[in-house]
């Protein structure tokens, strides 16, 4: 065993560093060293020693099994029933297997028991070098030191500094701005011109482009309040909730289903959708915001309004087929602890389920006084389709409703039924034909080998009516059955002919009479289940087996012919639609409050099998901006409370993560980049006096987001070119543009882009609200058979677009709509060519290219006009004299293309020509990139 | 006038991914990404041309192959009734297991259930193989039989995602997509990683979805399993309404526009990126059908599919499509069985279910290891075959067997690990794995192995933490290597 004896060697290295004591009898000190030692260096010492502490627990010492790991020591000294060690070693426990990958040897196993029976001696102390590592092991940022991180300091007051060039600044986020940018010798970048600006705007605030009649007034508007009066207008329309809900669905991770192991419909999702949108139009201070979406089930004033905004917690993708309930529970409130802290917090507190937090000030306990919270909720239903289970939902019918909806679920399972009972109608049909014929498919299979294709099977079936895939199954059957009592004269005859005619005729000759009198015995007693005969009875049982010789095949592509097929998949179909178009129960996906506990343990390692010490309901420690330690209910969850504190204007997070979104959002950076973490790990601000200032004003403007748009709107760091006249000092000092020298250019998000292409074409319909998705609450996206029947075709908003997870629109998908499982707010805008086929072949953009042009060669007299309204409608600003030309001189070869006589340019080949030049101007990069 | 474009590479690193293939930016880019605390920090691994995230790239480690092709048999085939034979199951069968059930079971079980199938010894190595897979057991000498694969999870859903993403519990980037983020590819106009018609179900997208990871590491979908493989195709890979040759001036004026802009955008390098994407799509759009066009395969080749047989017919196309693939310099390709009633997921008539689908996928996988050997592919391709979970030596009615992801088999062949071996074992009934146990994070740290990545050093920064596929656990069966 070569490779054992380097190991020991090795493993003898490190454990030189020990010292042997003279304490210890030479009878147990040569037991170790003979015995122990070899097992522990080769079987455990690999992960559980200075360098790996697998599970907190270091065996390459005494002091490493006395201290133990996360779960306690490991060997109490002569009592090996107590040891944790001889349990894991035992394998009797599926839990706690050691080591991992192998069970020792019994003769190993009764090493260490002897051993710890002697109490175990184990001569290997400590070193301070070996004590390091465990120092070393202890992780993350202390609660003293977490205090002072600069996310967790209490909101400065920072006055906005004096500038050199003072004329720049309109608003004090510009004095923050160029303060800084003087400091290094920047220069901003000038003012954008009014069409840039007026196009930058309205897609910020609404995801569409500006009219050409607002161009025009908004051009021609000299006033100082002419921006003002633009934002004013945007921000009252219905279109800015639009807009601003989708930044924020982003974050709260929404979709429409399920999607990660069993994708079923989210079919009242689309409240929480909605109340988003009319938070944002209705400028809802996000404090109360925050408080709904946290607790809005627990308000003394809660409403159905309160209680749908809870569906934050509820609409996480969750494996719902989970068949372990306790596994699924903590996984759940894990990922509303994940959802929360990122949300909200801008702290990665899903990191601490397992231990203490490797970088931020978060500790285990923090974490599970927080999850003590989320235990106390309810998140689940009572009811499940199988396995499955279903999420809670706050119902708002009234019993009429209740009733009405139950009667609708009876005559959908009525449809399904009939569907299922015609498939087993024509199995059974199928089967009865099948068995009549038992001697033709045993003399048919005798002329071929299970190697044989279908297609050969099928030449052999058919002649004698028989089915080919049966048939193909029967011939399997026998080979897979050569002991079969029943089928050694089948056997026999195939071995011994030598033409496959006479096995076929030895095989008719023999099996025709049985079966003929297994014929006649059933007829006689047609309803019986069993033949007295003990070997007609034999025969029967093997005739009738659904799924041995004369199988049926499960699949009904396979079974049926094409007449039976098709109405079987009509039945399907009506089923599947009756149900798509059902009413559902109003109701709202929600959390509520269920058996309240106080305190919840510790989960070592996360793992609700091996629980440590309980901790009461808290608030994460770093993060208190009170010494007095808060009450909570004992008739409530806490969440109320935990909701409080977070929207309290103290808390050191909530509002500087959400003005940084806010930021982010309107220029396509945040001052901390990663918007989701605010800890050790994350990016530090580039401003963090501004940071301040702006979170500090939007408190003091009642937490109103409207405010923070109105203040950075009218900025003129909000209002620079995207390009600087001669940015070289700048590219060279700061060419990732962190300190805002100029705008930054911005690929439209998937939806403004869609929107935007439906707009031209006239098609896009703007209506607000209401269930968009086109499937039942808790019906099955997909099931086992992958048929993919999302739809994508409706013409409203893009926010109204189903969300399936598991299957996202395909077109937003590649230009880099979040993935809805997490949240995200820092969507990034990737370039992959598929993004190009979609522009250039799908039926979207094609069809809207055709409408578009109609639209032109309808309103326009000349191709000239044609051509200026093109380009007004599409990028804003009408077209230099080149590209006057280029589009015409495109226009005129096309319209040559289709015709064979010069004379005669066909209707739909102008058409055609049209649609290819506005499809051209969709895919053109000016359209996507706002400036 | 024009202003020297200046490098930001992580962030063109984390965006831009022309095509499927990626732009040379050589030019624009000339450092390394450094360590900014910030996410999509890429993973110590060298490009060699550090512009292009899909360029191939140099692994941590010697590779021992170049390429993966995963036979995934969607529903969980049963391994004590194909490569792991039991004998004291046929002894006892119709007793109760003689020993605890897992804590949490899928669904209530019955006694010991024998095999209705045959085992017989094949090849020098003489390792069984039961009569369900008469043509694979002809490359017996060529495999490497798992014998102790073991995940987590019971259910469809989380045992699909533990097994294509390390995780049943949050979407995680998936195999593939961490493979190309590790390796890039070594065809830029094509994808790097390909499904041949994935199921939809069961985690569906996430189960080659990229997550996190830039969006260019995401796997390309051909299809799903509901359409028969005759038909599949890339999403929009061609225009139905005109010629290319008319869509080639429509790109000529899609060309002009975007470089009068470009020069107005001072050379922006994602807008000339975009500009780039045009072309390649454009070269796709030819690549992609040629490659699809089996009708360019000799008859020979197609037999050897089985493609002239209804019954083989359509997982032989899978398999063929998979070798022009990857032939071609797909570095990942996944192709699954799985048909839109019966999948491997035997509740019930275990006999007539695993019978119908052994027999769609035998021939074709034996033809398929055949035809990469014959050209010199097998040698550094690595093949993995195996499903979900495995399936209980306990009976579930009366003729079916329950899911079980506590000991599976699951096999590979080629790209570095020896053949004609079976390694681990599971407990003598086949219901748990016992000896060399091989979780499904240590499956994946050694396929990464093979490939020359050191599993604990691929990883990726995102809201930061840095991510693994294996998570914090992984250990490389070395064992197997050859």
């Amino acid at each position: 065993m070569p490779r054992l004896t380097t190991c020991l060697i090795c493993l003898y290295l490190i454990a030189g560093i020990s010292i042997v004591t003279a304490e210890i009898p030479v009878a147990d000190q040569e037991f170790f060293e003979k015995s122990v030692r070899p097992i522990l260096a080769e079987h455990c010492q690999e992960c559980h020693q200075a360098d790996e502490i697998s599970g907190g627990l270091r065996l390459d010492s005494k002091t490493g099994w006395m201290s133990g790991g996360d779960s306690g020591p490991a060997i109490v000294p002569g009592d090996p029933d107590a040891s944790r060690l001889m349990a894991a070693v035992s394998y009797d426990d599926r839990d706690l297997q050691m080591p991992p990958r192998n069970k020792l040897a019994d003769n190993q196993i009764a090493v260490l028991r002897a051993w710890i029976l002697r109490g175990a001696p184990d001569p290997r102390v400590q070193t301070p070098q070996d004590a390091k590592g465990i120092i070393e092991a202890s992780p993350g940022m202390s609660i003293q030191a977490g205090k002072s991180f600069w996310s967790m300091r209490p909101i400065g007051s920072p006055e906005p500094p004096r500038v050199s060039n003072s004329d720049w600044v309109q608003t004090p986020i510009d004095a923050f701005i160029l303060a800084k940018l003087e400091s290094q010798g920047l220069r901003p970048a000038p003012p954008a011109d009014r069409r840039t600006l007026i196009r930058r705007i309205t897609y910020d605030l609404t995801g569409l482009s500006p009219t050409q009649q607002e161009i025009d007034d908004f051009v021609a508007d000299e006033s100082p309040q002419a921006i003002q009066r633009v934002v004013e207008r945007l921000l009252a329309s219905p279109r800015y909730g639009v807009r601003w809900g989708r930044h924020w669905l982003d974050v709260a991770r929404y979709a429409d289903s399920n999607g990660l192991d069993e994708n079923l419909a989210f079919g009242n999702a689309w409240r929480y959708r909605d109340y988003v949108v009319n938070a944002f139009n209705d400028d809802k201070p996000f404090d109360r915001f925050l408080v709904e979406q946290i607790a809005g089930d627990l308000l003394p004033d809660a409403t159905n309004e309160t209680k749908t905004a809870t569906g934050f917690l509820v609409l996480g993708a969750k494996v719902l087929a989970e068949p372990d309930r306790e596994k699924l529970e903590m996984d759940t409130i894990d990922e509303q602890i994940d959802v929360t802290g990122k949300v909200f917090l801008g702290m990665t507190l899903g990191c601490v389920r397992c231990h203490d937090h490797k970088f931020d000030p978060v500790k285990q306990t923090d974490y599970y006084a927080l999850a003590a919270i989320f235990k106390s909720t309810r998140t689940f239903a009572e009811s499940r389709t199988g396995a499955i289970k279903h999420w809670h939902e706050h119902v708002f019918a009234d019993q009429h409703e209740v009733d009405a909806i139950a009667s609708i679920d009876k005559l959908i399972s009525q449809r399904k039924s009939a569907a299922a009972s015609y498939k087993s109608q024509a199995i059974s049909k199928l089967r009865q034909r099948t068995r009549a014929q038992a001697v033709e498919y045993l003399v048919a299979a005798a002329a071929f080998t299970p190697s044989a294709t279908l297609n050969e099977i099928t030449a052999i079936a058919e002649p004698s009516q028989l089915h080919p895939r049966v048939l193909h199954q029967c011939r399997l059957y026998l080979q897979h059955h050569p002991n079969e009592p029943f089928f050694a004269h089948w056997h026999q005859s195939t071995r011994a002919a030598t033409k496959p005619e006479q096995a076929q005729a030895a095989i008719e000759q023999h099996y025709r009479p049985i079966l003929k009198r297994l014929l006649e015995q059933r007829q006689k007693n047609p309803t019986a289940r069993r033949l007295d005969d003990p070997e007609l009875e034999a025969v029967r049982a093997i005739i009738d087996d659904n799924t041995g010789l004369l199988a049926v095949p499960a699949k009904p592509e396979y079974a049926f012919d094409a007449e039976t097929l098709a109405e079987y998949d009509r039945l399907m179909e009506v089923a599947r639609l009756f149900e798509s178009d059902a009413g559902d129960l109003t109701a709202a996906m929600g959390v509520s409050d269920q058996a309240i506990v106080n305190q919840l343990a510790i989960h070592i390692r996360g793992s609700h099998l091996n629980l440590g010490e309980p901790v009461s309901r808290a608030f994460p420690e770093v993060m208190r901006f009170s010494p007095v330690p808060p009450i909570f209910p004992t008739h409530q969850s806490g969440r109320l409370e935990l909701a409080h504190w977070m929207a309290d204007s103290r808390h050191p997070l909530t509002a500087r993560v959400y003005v940084n979104r806010l930021w982010r959002w309107h220029f396509g950076e945040g001052i901390v980049r990663t918007t989701e973490n605010f800890g050790a790990l994350g990016d530090r601000p580039s401003h963090p006096d501004l940071l301040d200032w702006l979170t500090r004003y939007f408190i003091a403007s009642g937490w109103s987001t409207k405010e923070i748009h109105r203040m950075i709107l009218a900025s003129n760091t909000y209002q620079m070119a995207s390009r600087h006249e001669n940015p070289q000092r700048e590219l060279a000092v700061d060419p990732d543009n962190r300190m805002w020298w100029k705008f930054r250019n911005e690929r439209l998000q998937p939806e403004a882009i869609r929107d935007s292409i439906l707009a031209l074409s006239g098609q896009l319909d703007e209506a607000i609200g209401g269930k968009t998705v086109p499937l039942r609450n808790r019906q099955f996206v997909f099931n086992h058979t992958s048929v993919d029947h999302t739809k994508y075709d409706s013409v409203r908003r893009a926010i109204y677009l189903p969300v399936i997870r598991n299957n996202l629109y395909t077109f937003f998908a590649q230009y880099d709509y979040p993935d809805p499982t997490m949240p995200t707010g820092d969507r990034s805008a990737t370039v992959v060519a598929p993004q190009a086929l979609w522009m250039m072949n799908s039926d979207l953009v094609m069809d809207a290219s055709e409408r578009f042009a109609d639209r032109l060669l309808e309103a326009a007299s000349s191709d000239a006009s044609r051509i200026e309204s093109a380009y007004v409608q599409a990028l804003g600003r009408t077209p230099t004299e080149a590209e006057k030309r280029r589009a015409l001189s495109f226009i005129d070869q096309w319209s040559a293309v289709g015709r064979s006589d010069a004379a005669t340019v066909d209707k739909s080949t102008t058409r055609r020509a049209w649609s290819l030049f506005c499809q051209s101007l969709m895919a053109s990069n000016e359209f996507i990139y706002v400036k | 006038m024009q202003y020297p474009t200046v490098p930001n590479r992580r962030r063109l690193l984390k965006t831009t991914a022309v095509g499927f293939g990626h732009l040379a930016f050589t030019a624009m880019l000339g450092q390394q990404a450094q360590a900014e605390g910030r996410d999509g920090v890429d993973s110590g691994i060298v490009s060699d041309a550090q512009s292009n995230p899909l360029t191939a790239k140099v692994p941590h480690l010697p590779a021992r192959c170049k390429r993966i092709v995963f036979l995934f048999m969607k529903g969980g085939p049963s391994h004590v009734d194909t490569f792991d034979p039991k004998p004291m199951l046929d002894r006892d069968h119709g007793k109760p297991l003689p020993f605890d059930l897992p804590r949490v079971t899928f669904a209530k079980q019955g006694n010991l259930l024998k095999s209705p199938w045959q085992f017989s010894r094949h090849g020098e190595s003489g390792l069984p193989v039961s009569e369900l897979f008469p043509e694979v057991a002809k490359h017996i000498d060529d495999l490497c039989i798992l014998r102790s694969v073991h995940g987590t999870n019971p259910a469809h859903g989380g045992a699909l995602l533990k097994l294509h993403t390390g995780s049943d519990q949050f979407v995680r980037p998936s195999l593939g997509s961490w493979v190309t983020y590790g390796l890039g590819t070594e065809n830029e106009n094509l994808p790097a990683f390909v499904t041949i018609c994935p199921t939809l179900a069961h985690g569906g997208v996430n189960n080659w979805g990229a997550a996190f990871l830039p969006a260019y590491c995401q796997g390309t979908p051909i299809g799903n399993a509901s359409m028969p493989a005759r038909s599949v195709q890339v999403r929009h890979i061609r225009n139905r309404r005109i010629d290319t040759q008319l869509q080639r001036q429509q790109l000529d004026l899609i060309s002009a526009m975007n470089h009068d802009h470009l020069r107005e955008m001072d050379g922006d390098q994602t807008l000339d990126g975009r500009l780039h994407s045009y072309e390649l799509a454009y070269r796709m759009q030819a690549s992609m059908p040629e490659i699809q066009d089996l009708e360019r395969e000799t008859a020979v080749t197609q037999r050897m599919y089985g493609i002239d047989n209804p019954v083989t017919e359509d997982f032989g196309r899978q398999c063929l499509m998979a070798r022009r693939f990857l032939e071609r310099g797909v570095r990942f390709v996944q192709v699954t069985h799985s048909d839109s009633e019966v999948q491997w997921d035997q509740h019930s008539n275990l006999y007539q279910g695993h019978t119908k689908n052994a027999a769609e996928v035998d021939l074709p996988i034996a033809g398929f290891l055949s035809d990469l050997k014959a050209r010199g592919l097998l040698r550094d391709t690595l093949v993995i075959w195996g499903g979900e979970f495995g399936r209980t030596p306990t009976a579930q009615g009366n003729n079916g067997r329950d899911h079980n992801p506590h000991g599976f088999t699951m096999w590979m062949a080629g790209g570095g690990v020896q053949g004609g071996m079976a390694y681990g074992a599971t407990d003598d009934y086949g219901y748990y794995a016992a000896v060399n146990k091989m979780h499904v994070h240590d499956l994946h740290a050694t396929i990464l192995h093979l490939l020359g990545l050191n599993h604990e050093r691929l990883t990726y920064r995102y809201a930061g933490r840095d991510f693994r596929l294996t998570d914090v656990a992984g250990q490389v069966a070395k064992g197997i290597l050859a």
